[in-house]
Formats: structure tokens, sequence, C-alpha cells
């Protein structure tokens, strides 16, 4: 691994640890605005138009994410 | 999410269901990064029906619609959030709903699974997103080892916890 990836990877590790140290009411919070663009981006009719993917494969699945 | 968990426990208050413990990908988030979902899995246990062992949602289901609330398939949309309600169905389900942990949600109290049964009942679901779950989770070092090792024990774990090792963690569960 180079060294700039090495450096991407600790950040991302960092970014996660932080985000993890967070009360529970901020990242429920946090969690609403990634469940409002999950909305967003699923119902955006751009997505629609593409072919068959195991995005719309989940899309078609009640639009669960997780 | 805090008008969600005052609706349920509400519920649990005006005695429609005993003891309840958020799981799945926000009982996650309690303990790692927020991970994106539509839903709320909440583990519930469920007042018998007097003249029988059958355990009846009914009960909730007209609870809640009664108070306005929109069923929409297995979901019933509470405060902005579909909400599905589940039974604890084995012994490990119900161990976790047991030992859940008190917490809080801008000052609501609630409940949420320990990230050991978290990855118990993960491990024992199997699909790709649980796989991915229990890999944050040993990625965060957050679980206690020997807890773990207790569950997966008691529950019947502990070979597909080693393959797991052997397929996600270079052989090192």
């Amino acid at each position: 691994m180079s060294a700039q990836m090495r450096a991407i990877s600790g950040s991302k590790r960092a970014m996660r640890r932080q985000l993890q140290a967070l009360p529970f009411s901020e990242k429920i919070a946090l969690l609403e605005q990634l469940r409002d663009r999950c909305l967003a981006i699923a119902n955006n009719p751009l997505r629609r138009r593409t072919s068959l993917t195991v995005g719309n494969l989940k899309e078609r699945d009640h639009g669960r994410i997780s | 999410m805090k008008e969600t968990l005052e609706e349920i426990n509400r519920m649990q208050a005006d005695g429609v269901i005993g003891r309840y413990a958020i799981g799945g990908a926000v009982g996650a988030t309690f303990y790692l990064e927020p991970v994106a979902t539509l839903d709320i899995d909440v583990f519930v246990s469920f007042r018998k029906m007097a003249d029988g062992p059958l355990i009846s949602l009914s009960p909730l289901y007209n609870y809640l619609k009664a108070r306005g609330h929109e069923t929409r398939g297995e979901y019933i949309v509470i405060g902005g959030w579909p909400v599905q309600f589940l039974l604890p169905g084995g012994a490990l389900c119900k161990e976790a709903l047991e030992e859940a942990v008190e917490t809080e949600v801008e000052g609501v109290p609630t409940r949420v699974m320990t990230a050991e049964h978290l990855v118990a009942i993960a491990l024992q679901l199997g699909r790709a997103k649980d796989h991915a779950r229990i890999l944050q989770f040993t990625e965060s070092g957050i679980l206690d080892a020997v807890k773990l090792e207790n569950i997966l024990s008691r529950h019947g774990l502990l070979e597909k916890w080693k393959r797991f090792g052997y397929k996600f963690l270079e052989g090192k569960p």
C-alpha cells in the first residue's frame, strides 16, 4: 500500500472513530439525515431510467437500505 | 426518532407491550458510526392471550392505529419512521431483549441490545448486510470477546463464528 493510500485509510478510520464516539442522540440526528438523503436519491426520476441493477432490485425491495 | 420512542414508551406504559429493545441498524448505531437505514427494528415482548399460549400482535396494531398511525406493509409509521415490531423468535433474541442496555435519545429513555447480542444475531441471520455489520463491530474494537464467546457458545454459534473468521477475518475470529 502506498503512503498516500495509508494516509487515506488512516483518515477514514479516524473519522469513523470520531463518529462512533458521538452521543447516541447526535448519531440518531445523523441517521435521520442519511435516511432523508437515501429517500431523495431513491425518488430521483433519473435513477429510474437506469437498466436493471442490484440498486434497482433494492429499490424494488421496498427501498430498504439496511 | 424522539416522537417514535415516546410513542413506544407510552404503549409500554399503557401495558400494550412488555419490555422492548431496539436492534438492527439503529441498534448498531448506538455503538458504531451511523449507517443508512430506512426503518427501526423493535423487538418486543407481547402479552399472552388470557385463554391460551398464543401471542397476539393485534392489541399493538389496534392501539397504534387508534392513535392515528398508518400501517405500511409490515411496518407501522410512527413519527415519520417505519417501525417493524418483532417477536423474539428464539432463545438468543429473548436473551438479547432481556439484557438490553438502557439509554436515551434527546432525553427519551429507551433500550438497545448489547453489541455482543447484535453481533450474535447478525451471525445467526447470516445475510450479506449482517456480515458487513459484524465486520464493522470487530473493526471498532468495542466488543467484549469473553462476553461474545459466552453468548455464541450458549446459542450454538461457535462453529459458525469460526467459519466467519476464516472467511472474513483471515482465520482470526
